[in-house]
């Protein structure tokens, strides 16, 4: 056997050493196919040559990716519909002429309560200050005027009435005007300004007469029989059967208004016209109220309300909401705060995710024990009601919308990491057996390079596909949450509570462009980051496909 | 004497200067964990009890079937498998488990490997010039200047052409591949190489090209070589010497003309009457072992190879047996020799 053993040693060694000769001669045979097409190309004849150097383009793994993620048709569709959402979202929230919380208005004629008007048939008592006019004692010289006496004694105080006309009684006790009674009621032209009750009385007295003037502190009055009361030129005060009060309490009603609104009413009429000083016409409807005893008098007025629930239009082409807000800008800027909490949450989660996932695959161990018992328990926790407790919360200790915005993010990107750890364990741990770690290890490559240039990058495929997805996801949750009241919040928009107006089936019914745009925008978009999950993993592992 | 210099005890008193590595009775075990707590509940003895010597600028051939250890005791050697069970590597007279982390990344370029696989062996994300000097930008083997001459001349030395630099691994057949392992390993410029099967995932004429390459850079490179290999016509085209591992265990080891010539283990002859004859008429004595491989978490006792010998006797089932050298530099362990 041994003899046979040496006897095929140089047969072999020829054969190997043959081989390798053939391939020198061949290489340099390549080389000389070069040369001589360089000089083909030299004259100017056509070449064609698959010779390695003359191969120019070169795809890096991710340029094949691309061009694979180019071929697939669907993924490509929801490519574009991101852009345009993108596009849609960002450059449409600062070409639209609105601010998300622009509100509008629109003016209504509304029938509004002006003023009212009653007529004084029954005595108004005045008294005197110091002095005591009370109830029974009312009621007591109710009792003489009818009886018609001129005096009325009560617990021993007598009373003398002065009746200077049907609708005025001065009452005295002990030789002092102490009171008087009145049907007509006495007001100064200056608001709230309350007239001295001896000037009151000399007012009525002076009515009752048919007019007149007299003197009072030194001022000279004349009262005329419409019951102006002038101080000198100057009116300053007003008497009359007929109480007018404005509704509003910052309306002051002029005389004349007062003094033609009372004509019109003693004329039985329904309406009335009043032209202001400057000119303007202001139309009132008065209407009796015979319970009551008064005249309700109500002006047309143009009234701004919010424009709640308009209808597409010019201006608003998906109309407003129910605060009176554009719809389209109230979209764009919805679909920024979705995309960027999916966006912010997803790399919040990612971070964490690889982070854990990477330092539990790649040491192993007690490290990847205590790192997968903290997954497992993340998984246990039921993620909605936490998210809807911290909600509730958060709405008790009232916390700023914009604030409140971050701890949403916060929490959906805390909850969320272990899916991504997992899976990123899972690819190191495969990965960290492969022959090129060990060759690196071999070269004395540090850990961190090993990790990032040659571990991570190869995870990167399937962290892409589940980041695009989960951006789905997490877009898909915010909405859930906004629309329970439980996420973003007024004054910002986003898709989910946009929706969220829809809580009647009024609403539903009846404007549909609250709810169906955004419900398609999330709809699509969501749609669209799961096409180009899938495709972007097709294009990663062609063999995933079917 | 002249050849007891060449191959020397497996004991050496002393560190010998032309040995470049020193492996002695080393021991790699895995362990095999199970119950609740992950109890150690046994162990794989992958390596177990490799005890040779390689000569500065030779290749020692280490040939073997599946599932023997070759390539854990390849591993091993470079302390890329963990720690040790037991044993010494001297490379360069100094214990390699006991280097510090610094020193180990010094080390690191001066003993290198090459994989069987070169499919799963380079980075699929790095372009080819990057995964070759990538190590060598680590250890500043060279100036920024001189970086790209020197990865240029790295690649031509290993067959590649400059222009490779930007192309990916995916971009390259099995051949240029292999090419790129051994570029990436001679990058660091290291004085001795562990080739893992470098040319068992080839077909037959790329892996005379690798071999030949091999043998070029050995002599350009003053290169050492531990050659892994299960195709003997391989290994003994390109060693000095070989040793035979079964189970974990080397059953026989010396010069390569000394065990092709005369192979003395009964595992030897058998496998070397596998070796095909390229001669259509030859009748092939062939020996056909019995049986398969024992478990290495289980090895029988006394001589590993018993359950499966010609010439088993009673005393190989119980008595393990030791080396014994049957000629000058020619170790056998079988009790067939140990002249009792």
């Amino acid at each position: 056997m041994a003899f046979e053993n040496e006897k095929k040693t140089p047969s072999r060694q020829d054969g190997l050493s043959g081989d390798g000769s053939v391939q020198k001669t061949g290489s340099m045979a390549g080389n000389e196919g070069a040369s001589a097409n360089g000089a083909a190309a030299e004259n100017g004849k056509p070449e064609y040559s698959l010779n390695d150097d003359r191969r120019v383009k070169t795809l890096s793994p991710s340029a094949l990716v691309i061009k694979r993620f180019i071929r697939n048709r669907v993924a490509v569709t929801g490519l574009v519909i991101l852009i345009l959402m993108f596009a849609f979202s960002y450059i449409g929230g600062l070409i639209s002429p609105y601010r998300q919380d622009q509100v509008f208005y629109r003016t209504e004629l509304q029938n509004q309560d002006f003023a009212g008007v009653t007529e004084n048939t029954d005595f108004r008592y005045v008294v005197k200050e110091g002095a005591s006019f009370g109830s029974v004692e009312q009621a007591q010289f109710v009792l003489a005027t009818i009886q018609k006496k001129d005096a009325f004694e009560f617990r021993g105080t007598s009373y003398r009435l002065d009746k200077l006309s049907d609708v005025l009684y001065g009452i005295y006790s002990g030789g002092e005007l102490i009171a008087f009674a009145s049907c007509d009621v006495v007001s100064s032209s200056v608001q709230g300004v309350k007239l001295p009750f001896e000037l009151q009385y000399l007012i009525l007295s002076s009515l009752a007469e048919g007019g007149g003037s007299f003197t009072y502190e030194g001022g000279d009055y004349t009262v005329d029989e419409d019951g102006g009361v002038l101080l000198g030129k100057e009116e300053v005060a007003y008497a009359s059967r007929y109480i007018v009060q404005p509704i509003m309490s910052d309306v002051h009603l002029t005389r004349q208004f007062k003094e033609e609104l009372i004509e019109s009413i003693q004329n039985g009429e329904d309406s009335f016209s009043f032209t202001e000083a400057d000119g303007s016409v202001s139309v009132y409807t008065v209407v009796f109220n015979a319970a009551m005893k008064n005249w309700n008098v109500r002006q047309e007025t143009e009234t701004r309300v919010f424009d709640t629930y308009s209808a597409p239009s010019k201006e608003h082409w998906l109309g407003t909401d129910k605060n009176g807000m554009d719809m389209l800008t109230r979209l764009m800027y919805g679909g920024r705060v979705s995309l960027y909490i999916g966006f912010i949450v997803v790399i919040i989660e990612t971070t964490l995710g690889v982070l854990l996932g990477g330092v539990s695959g790649y040491f192993g161990g007690w490290v990847d024990m205590l790192i997968m018992r903290i997954v497992d328990i993340f998984y246990c926790i039921p993620s909605m009601p936490i998210i809807i407790i911290l909600g509730a919360a958060m709405d008790m200790m009232r916390v700023d919308p914009q604030v409140r915005m971050i701890y949403l993010m916060l929490i959906l990107g805390f909850l969320g990491w272990p899916g991504i750890s997992r899976l990123v364990r899972g690819q190191i741990l495969t990965l960290r057996e492969q022959e090129f770690m060990m060759a690196t290890e071999a070269c004395g490559i540090s850990v961190p390079k090993r990790i990032f240039r040659h571990l991570l990058p190869n995870v990167m495929p399937q962290l892409i596909v589940t980041m695009t997805m989960s951006l789905g996801s997490v877009i898909l949750t915010e909405a859930t949450l906004s629309f329970l009241g439980l996420g973003v919040k007024f004054p910002f928009a986003s898709w989910g509570n946009i929706i969220n107006d829809v809580n009647n089936t009024f609403v539903l019914t009846n404007y549909w462009f609250i709810w169906i745009p955004a419900g398609l925008c999330l709809l699509s978009t969501v749609l669209a980051f799961n096409l180009v999950g899938d495709g972007l993993r097709d294009a990663f592992d062609p063999k995933m496909k079917r | 004497m002249a050849k007891s210099e060449n191959v020397k005890s497996c004991e050496p008193a002393s560190v010998d200067p032309q040995y470049i590595l020193m492996v002695k009775n080393l021991k790699k075990y895995f362990p095999i964990k199970g119950g609740m707590m992950g109890r150690v509940v046994g162990q794989v003895k992958a390596v177990d009890g490799v005890t040779f010597n390689v000569r500065r600028g030779t290749t020692m051939g280490l040939v073997g079937e599946s599932g023997c250890g070759k390539t854990t005791t390849g591993r091993t050697i470079l302390r890329l498998s963990g720690e040790k069970t037991d044993g010494q590597v001297l490379f360069n007279g100094k214990e390699v488990y006991d280097a510090s982390p610094a020193e180990m990344r010094k080390l690191r370029t001066r003993m290198q490997i090459i994989f069987q696989d070169p499919f799963s062996s380079l980075s699929p994300r790095l372009p080819v010039g990057e995964i070759i000097g990538e190590a060598v930008k680590e250890h500043k083997l060279v100036s920024r200047e001189e970086y790209e001459a020197y990865l240029d001349k790295v690649m031509d030395d290993c067959g590649l052409q400059p222009f490779h630099k930007d192309r990916y691994p995916h971009e390259f057949s099995g051949g240029q591949r292999q090419r790129i392992c051994i570029a990436r390993a001679l990058a660091l410029n290291p004085e001795f190489v562990v080739c893992d099967e470098p040319v068992s995932a080839l077909d037959v004429s790329i892996q005379a090209q690798i071999i030949n390459l091999l043998k070029k850079l050995q002599e350009e490179r003053k290169l050492t070589y531990l050659f892994i290999s299960h195709d003997l016509s391989v290994v003994e085209h390109i060693s000095d010497t070989v040793g035979v591992m079964y189970l974990g265990s080397l059953v026989e080891y010396g010069e390569k003309k000394d065990i092709f010539r005369n192979p003395l283990h009964p595992y030897t002859k058998a496998l070397f009457s596998a070796i095909p004859i390229p001669d259509p008429h030859a009748r092939m004595n062939r020996i056909v072992l019995e049986g398969t491989i024992p478990s290495p978490a289980n090895p029988p006792a006394g001589c590993k190879f018993h359950t499966r010998c010609a010439h088993c006797m009673q005393r190989c089932k119980t008595e393990t047996p030791k080396q014994v050298e049957v000629e000058k530099g020619h170790f056998v362990v079988c009790h067939l020799y140990d002249g009792k």
